[in-house]
């Protein structure tokens, strides 16, 4: 005969945070951040195909971190949402917010009713148009949704690297600045990241109707020159 | 539309007309043929270093529906996709074949190969050609980045497609741009070449098929001409167009509305 134990929701739920976060502090992190001409991500990774930025649409991007396949999975739906509602209505119809909503709903859903929550923590940039604002929605493994006024640093060891960054920049600089800030604040005072392990996308206005850029170690290795 | 996640064996993978389908984004084949908008004659040549194309501009269902529509458009920076027969079903055709392109490049962050996009079209117009008679017939054109060299595909009814090692034409004009083609047509066509043999296919389809429409000095709208080579997708400006045509307009009057017995 199976016994079961009664377990106070209160425990469930932090055994469960404990769980995803423990998931979520084993990967490098991500910092994103607004600079004077569109939104910059960089992330730490040694792999050159296996992304965590991610195109999402004419003036979207994601990034994750975390488990790969998990908030991969989700890149791809949002990827499939943008196109779809595109498709539907029309390109300047595909608004961010909606797209972090549905991510927080389902990162809420997988928490509280999923075998296990997602070890992911994800975000959803948008560069402003004439009718949509600059955002950065950060959205945590349980649901919870942020709209980070300035940067969003995701990960593990994110207080550290949010404290880094906020001492090294209180306004908005060029691409150049903020790159080497961020950087800067995902290695802390002991280490450097060699360009090979930075992935690094933008959003910016090139004059085309898609914003995102990935940039090459050799950009890279060009800006920070 | 909810977030669109999906377990992965059901997985429609990169394609976005699979999941369009899956999900009941695309309209129901229904088998009404309703009498609508006609878009006719385009044609595709090949030159030392790359793809010319001409399109007409006009729409043709009892009347004349429209004298300006675009048959042509970039489906991405290196790849033309012209479109004839049912203009709705063109226009829809179209937007999917660029959004597909576009989806899978984000989706698996690397780009289809000009084949590859060209074999991704035969199952959709298939699909639309078999079960409907508004039919839709494209002609693809690009630039192939693997092996530096312009390439054309056309497609049969019934989704074949088939690479065009020349030139090609698609729509109820076609027998007459076809024979100028194929009179003007030599393998070390240059691009100043393929675009005058194009724009007098197009000039000759206008002549004698009611449905195409030649230049139209009056309105000042011009067939639509574009290249594509490793530059990517150029369209000529109206005015170069224009003049293309003055010229063949001008030969035409002067020796009384024919040929003269050689290309011109």
């Amino acid at each position: 005969m199976t016994n079961y134990f009664y377990v106070a929701p209160e425990q469930l739920i932090r055994d469960r945070a404990e769980f995803a976060q423990k998931g979520i502090a084993r990967g490098r992190s991500i910092v994103a951040a607004i600079y004077d001409a569109g939104i910059v991500m960089v992330a730490e990774n040694p792999s050159a195909s296996l992304n965590k930025i991610s195109e999402v649409y004419d003036r979207i991007a994601f990034a994750g971190v975390g488990k790969y396949n998990e908030f991969d999975r989700l890149r791809e739906a949002g990827i499939r949402w943008a196109d779809g509602t595109g498709f539907t209505y029309s390109r300047g119809d595909v608004d961010a917010r909606a797209l972090a909503n549905f991510y927080a709903q389902h990162l809420g859903d997988m928490f509280t009713e999923g075998q296990k929550p997602l070890e992911v923590e994800i975000l959803v940039a948008q560069l402003a148009n004439h009718v949509r604002p600059t955002k950065l929605y950060r959205i945590a493994y349980e649901g919870t949704i942020v709209d980070e006024p300035r940067f969003a640093v995701l990960g593990g060891d994110a207080e550290t690297i949010k404290a880094r960054f906020a001492a090294s920049e209180d306004s908005f600089e060029p691409l150049i600045v903020t790159l080497k800030n961020a950087i800067a604040a995902l290695a802390g005072p002991e280490r450097t990241i060699e360009v090979s392990d930075l992935e690094v996308g933008i959003l910016e206005d090139r004059g085309n109707r898609r914003t995102f850029l990935r940039l090459s170690d050799e950009q890279v290795s060009e800006l920070l020159r | 539309m909810g977030l669109p996640l999906f377990r992965a064996q059901d997985d429609p993978g990169p394609s976005f007309f699979h999941f369009a389908e899956i999900a009941g984004l695309t309209a129901p084949n229904s088998p009404s043929d309703l009498s609508s908008p006609h878009a006719t004659t385009v044609i595709a040549v090949r030159y030392d270093h790359g793809v010319v194309m001409v399109g007409d501009r006009q729409a043709t269902s009892n009347y004349i529906a429209s004298r300006d529509v675009r048959k042509i458009e970039a489906a991405d920076r290196f790849t033309a996709l012209a479109i004839s027969g049912t203009a709705a079903r063109g226009m829809e055709f179209i937007r999917m074949a660029q959004l597909s392109f576009e989806h899978y490049e984000k989706m698996t962050d690397t780009a289809l190969s000009l084949e590859g996009k060209a074999n991704y079209l035969s199952p959709i117009i298939q699909r639309n050609n078999l079960s409907s008679p508004l039919v839709v017939l494209p002609l693809l054109a690009g630039w192939d980045l693997s092996h530096h060299v312009g390439r054309i595909f056309e497609y049969d009814g019934a989704g074949g497609c088939y690479e065009r090692f020349d030139f090609s034409t698609i729509g109820s004009g076609s027998p007459f741009a076809e024979s100028t083609l194929r009179l003007g047509y030599h393998a070390d066509l240059e691009l100043d070449g393929a675009l005058d043999l194009g724009a007098l296919a197009i000039y000759e389809a206008g002549d004698n098929d009611p449905s195409t429409g030649g230049p139209d000095f009056v309105r000042n709208i011009y067939p639509m001409m574009v290249t594509i080579s490793a530059d990517g997708f150029q369209e000529l400006t109206q005015e170069d167009v224009a003049n293309r045509f003055r010229v063949i307009n001008e030969r035409r009057t002067q020796s009384g509305g024919v040929a003269g017995g050689s290309l011109r």
